[in-house]
């Protein structure tokens, strides 16, 4: 081995073999993107208002115009946001201490590791239905309470879902995203992190010490990227504020698909207008966290 | 400035012992290599001794001073690791500074602590790179600095220079070796080369199996070794089963006369190193010595390895003696003060 181990070997060596796997993967690339291009050229073309069905073919950027200069837009601008960057900032806050605590664990309990994989697994929407039976007016939580005595009747429950704050999509969102950010910081963690943690007690760090200035910075990466995907994810999702969310504001994705479904045909470039808009946000988010990863990995931190 | 001492020294994973009765004693400033081959244990030692690891039994003393129960953190002992581990988040001077900011010292005197070691370890101007950015060697150098710069009592290394190239890994020898002159640091040096251990140490500890076989001078190790598989480590060859009596050792090529103390008749083993044995082309040369033929040769640049049939024995030769060819007869002479006879017989071949 006359070999250092540094980033810049690493990246060498995926440069070569990067050429032929490109081309092996072409015809596959070819369809996704007629599949995945063409669509959103032909979306374009309808939220520019190319409508031929309903005897629309005069481009406009009217529809973009009209969808924000509406106060309505903005306060389902403002309601996404929220809902995504809280149940972002949540579920990234529990992964870091979770992704430590399963890291101390190591391998002694593995059945924690699979139970906390479990969420993974299960589609958003039965989260969702499972989130609105536990949580609901009548739902399991409040009857539980009724049934210890906590409170009369189950009226007295808190509004959790379809509420003013989001609580129910915000849970959903965070119960189902953690497992996800915390695999990829304990995959940091296992790869680079237990190395630079025992090269730092050496170098006489406490144990804060070493959190603040070693095992923050090592995650920093990973725990941003995988952040900005729950973030773009939760941002773009609808089937949750469709179910948990109140009918006004809505989230944008909802507001998105109503519009796009409108028996009003007019309605539609709008619907698609929004879609694009919330497309826009999303691979701002998908393009920062490539860019995080890239640069920790040519740092030789395996993400 | 501190002494080290470890004392029988057990160290298990999970169930499995990995080290077990590890003694060894190094005087300050002393620089010692610990000589073992992949998987001997040798990085276990250095970090129980760290503090990364608990040992199941024994004592780790620095200054005479038990430190068992000490945390990494707390103990008076740095290590440099195998691969440089260099924080990637953070710059040359950054990775370099960072146990004296972990320690609290001013921001003016880490600069100052920076500068003078980036000096020593030839550095200089490199202070600003990205880590990512330095080659291996480089990596390697930030690396002992960032440890340098703590002047522990004690400075650990874990085979520091194996991902290096040749020359740049006798480079880093004498860099290492005259900056531990310098600063006069007690190090504990692991390294699975023999020439490398024996060109660096003052002390030397060879460890096979988790346990130490031998410990002492370089040349102790190397012409006196404890028993037969020492010598073999240290590229020994030739070993014979005989009796030693009246300073003559009977063996089957023959009774060699040694300078060794007259035994009792009792079976034991002798050596002799292959670059000892003298070679001579003809007999005219010389008389006497053990008379064989040639059998098989592989040139090694300075000298020549050779493969000598004497009677049914094959004897092994390192010799500057021109070239040779197969079937050739030749004549060894054996020295009688460079045969090494073993205390007792532990040769179990
Ligand atoms: N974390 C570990 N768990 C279990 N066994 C280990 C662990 N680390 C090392 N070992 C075993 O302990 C022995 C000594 O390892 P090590 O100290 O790394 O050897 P060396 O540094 O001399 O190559 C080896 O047999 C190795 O397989
Ligand atoms: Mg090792």
């Amino acid at each position: 081995m006359d070999r250092a181990e540094t980033g810049v070997d690493a990246r060498t060596r995926r440069g070569t073999g990067g050429m032929p796997l490109a081309m092996l993967l072409l015809p596959a690339l070819a369809v996704t993107v007629l599949l995945f291009g063409g669509g959103l050229a032909l979306g374009v073309l309808q939220a520019l208002g190319y409508l031929p069905g309903a005897g629309l073919t005069r481009l406009t950027g009217a529809h973009f115009i009209r969808v924000l200069s509406d106060p309505d837009f903005f306060l389902s601008f403002g309601i996404t946001l929220y809902v995504s960057v809280v149940s972002t900032l949540l579920a990234a806050g529990i992964s870091v201490i979770a992704a430590l605590v399963l890291d101390r664990l190591a391998g002694q309990y593995r059945p924690v590791h699979f139970i906390f994989q479990l969420p993974l697994t299960v589609p958003h929407l039965v989260i969702a239905v499972a989130v609105m039976f536990l949580l609901a007016p009548a739902g399991l939580l409040a009857r539980i309470a009724v049934a210890v005595g906590l409170i009369q009747t189950p009226a007295e429950f808190p509004l959790l879902v379809n509420d003013r704050w989001s609580v129910g999509i915000i849970l959903t969102y965070v119960w189902k995203e953690i497992p996800f950010i915390t695999l990829m910081l304990l995959a940091v963690l296992r790869n680079t992190g237990r190395d630079l943690i025992d090269v730092g007690r050496t170098l006489k760090a406490s144990a804060w010490q070493r959190f603040r200035h070693i095992t923050l910075p090592t995650l920093f990466p990973a725990l941003g990227a995988a952040s900005l995907i729950v973030f773009a994810y939760t941002f773009g999702a609808f089937e949750v504020p469709y179910l948990l969310g109140r009918t006004h504001p809505m989230t944008l994705p909802v507001r998105a698909y109503k519009d796009y479904s409108d028996i009003d045909l007019m309605a539609r470039p709008e619907g698609i207008a929004t879609g694009l808009l919330i497309a826009l946000v999303v691979a701002a988010a998908v393009v920062i966290a490539q860019a995080l990863t890239r640069a920790a990995r040519r740092r030789g931190i395996v993400i | 400035m501190g002494s080290l001492v470890l004392k029988d020294l057990a160290i298990h994973y999970d169930r499995q012992v990995v080290v077990e009765d590890f003694n060894l004693a190094i005087g300050e400033g002393e620089m010692a290599a610990l000589l073992g081959p992949s998987g001997a244990g040798k990085t276990t030692i250095l970090k129980a001794v760290a503090g990364l690891l608990a040992p199941t039994r024994g004592d780790i003393l620095i200054d005479g001073r038990a430190v068992n129960t000490l945390p990494p953190e707390k103990r008076d002992v740095v290590m440099v690791f195998q691969k440089p581990l260099l924080f990637p988040f953070m710059n040359v001077a950054q990775n370099i500074a960072f146990g004296l900011k972990m320690r609290g010292d001013g921001s003016e005197r880490r600069r100052t602590a920076v500068s003078r070691i980036l000096e020593l370890t030839r550095l200089e101007g490199l202070g600003g790179r990205k880590v990512h950015a330095l080659s291996g060697g480089q990596q390697q150098r930030v690396a002992l600095a960032r440890a340098l710069v703590l002047e522990p009592a004690v400075l650990l290394m874990d085979e520091p220079l194996s991902n290096l190239d040749a020359n740049l890994r006798q480079e880093m020898r004498e860099l290492i070796l005259s900056i531990q002159s310098e600063l006069k640091i007690t190090t504990l040096f692991v390294t699975h080369d023999q020439s490398e251990a024996l060109m660096m140490a003052q002390r030397l500890a060879l460890l096979l199996g988790g346990r130490l076989r031998q410990a002492g001078t370089p040349q102790d190790l190397f012409h006196r070794p404890a028993d037969p598989e020492v010598a073999r480590f240290f590229g020994g060859g030739n070993f014979f089963k005989g009796r030693l009596q009246g300073g003559v050792f009977e063996c089957a090529l023959g009774r060699l006369p040694v300078s060794a103390a007259s035994g009792n008749g009792h079976v034991r083993t002798a050596t002799i190193r292959p670059e000892d044995i003298q070679l001579t082309l003809d007999a005219a040369g010389r008389p006497g010595g053990l008379a064989g033929r040639v059998v098989r040769t592989r040139f090694e640049g300075t000298a020549t390895r050779a493969w000598i049939e004497c009677d049914v024995h094959e004897v092994m030769v390192l010799t500057a003696a021109g070239e040779l060819t197969l079937g050739q007869e030749v004549r060894l002479h054996f020295p009688p003060e460079k045969i090494r006879v073993f205390p007792e017989d532990k040769a179990s071949e």
